[in-house]
């Protein structure tokens, strides 16, 4: 790990003996230093290993713009700055660092629906050659109060020293249909998720991930998505491509709306920590 | 402790993993209608709902009369009257299709599309069956359209 040379705040003198224990605790907390390998909690969609310092919090703004960049000629196109007139879905999160280790979060997209989640890492690279954690999350329709859809995934993860990681997440989803199970063939997803993040300038990176299905309810396409980002301190700017606007993982599990139509989108993150 | 918080997740992601949508959800004003034929003989053919539409056996019956169509769908009858018997209100078409509802000519009556002969059913100008309720009987066809 690298050591951060410049806090992102300024942190208040110690008042007394135990704050002052406090805080140098805080500052030997590994998980405080940046991680160059992993600079963000997701890729574009799908989470990542990177841990959140216990009582420290983070925050995302994602935006899917909702017209495909294949529809219309170029000039209706950039008369729409490539979608960005066409509104799209907007999502905010919130994460916090319940425990070592452990994160729990929300995240609200402009369709109304909410996704809780939590993050647990079993296996921690520094010791091991893989990372592993276990995500729980549910995703709830009409502000959480019509369509639930729980999910339980692991992230299996390997840095690539500071140059970026690479990630196998396998998940299995419930109730993706929106329909009572009798009414259809299959109302669970099971897909595998696959992606990578690579360091190509000191503060810039590439990725790309896809979440096959490989069982159960899987209509429109496989969701693909990639993108390049820069950090900025405790930022980060993400431009992205995917083919479809689903931000969540069940949204994910429904998939794309084709392999002809992509959407432009970003994230934005910051950590304060 | 690791193993605590670890069970926590696992209980929880298991405990939240029942959400499917409810079928009486679906169903509607007739909330124990199920995709078998013996509960759309019971609940739909059989019986007026809580909407207040009509039982079809009001009129497609052969009991004490000659049903319209030559369709009786009163118990005993029905089965043997839709799966794979020809309209006689539309020459070509199949009243039940089985595994495929779009071809069958019973879900384009009870729809009311454009390409039917006569009038949308129940012919008492409504109320119709709900969407959800013709989404089961569509899944009753979907999965053969058994005597089950």
């Amino acid at each position: 790990m690298v050591s951060m040379s410049i806090p992102v705040f300024a942190q208040p003198a110690p008042a007394n003996s135990s704050t002052s224990a406090a805080a140098a605790a805080q500052d030997d907390d590994p998980d405080m230093d940046p991680n160059r390998a992993q600079p963000d909690f997701t890729l574009a969609t799908l989470p990542t290993n990177l841990r959140l310092p216990r009582h420290k919090m983070g925050f995302r703004v994602t935006h899917r713009f909702g017209r495909p960049l294949g529809e219309g000629d170029l000039g209706d196109l950039a008369a729409d700055l490539f979608g960005l007139d066409a509104g799209g879905l907007i999502g905010l999160e919130f994460r916090y660092g319940l425990i070592r280790g452990g994160q729990i979060g929300i995240y609200r997209t402009s369709d109304r629906t909410i996704q809780f989640f939590g993050q647990y890492e079993l296996l921690s690279q520094r010791n091991r050659p893989v990372g592993l954690s276990v995500v729980a999350n549910v995703d709830g329709t009409n502000n959480f109060q019509d369509s639930y859809s729980p999910g339980l995934s692991a992230v299996v993860s390997r840095e690539l020293g500071e140059y970026g990681a690479i990630y196998i997440q396998p998940a299995w989803i419930n109730n993706t249909s929106l329909q009572p199970r009798e009414l259809v063939d299959d109302n669970d997803t099971v897909l595998i998720g696959l992606g990578g993040r690579i360091r190509v300038r000191r503060n810039t990176y590439v990725l790309l991930e896809a979440a096959p299905r490989v069982s159960g309810f899987s209509p429109g396409a496989h969701h693909v998505s990639f993108g390049i980002e820069q950090t900025a301190g405790g930022h980060l700017f993400q431009l992205n491509f995917s083919n479809g606007i689903g931000s969540t993982l069940a949204q994910v599990a429904r998939g794309g709306s084709g392999n002809d139509d992509w959407y432009i989108g970003f994230n934005i993150s910051r950590k304060f920590y | 402790m690791r193993q605590l918080n670890c069970a926590v997740v696992v209980v929880a992601a298991l405990v939240l993993g029942a959400c499917d949508e409810r079928l009486r959800d679906v169903a509607g004003p007739s909330p124990n209608l199920q995709p078998t034929f013996s509960s759309i003989q019971r609940e739909i053919f059989a019986a007026t709902d809580s909407s207040g539409r009509a039982a079809c056996t009001q009129c497609h019956t052969n009991i004490g009369r000659t049903p319209p169509m030559g369709l009786a769908l009163n118990e005993g009858f029905a089965h043997a009257a839709l799966v794979g018997q020809p309209s006689r209100g539309k020459p070509g078409a199949v009243l039940v299709v089985p595994g495929n509802p779009e071809a069958s000519y019973l879900i384009h009556k009870l729809e009311g599309r454009a390409d039917i002969i006569g009038q949308r059913m129940p012919r008492t100008s409504g109320p119709f069956l709900t969407p959800g309720q013709i989404s089961i009987i569509r899944r009753w066809i979907e999965l053969g359209a058994r005597n089950d």
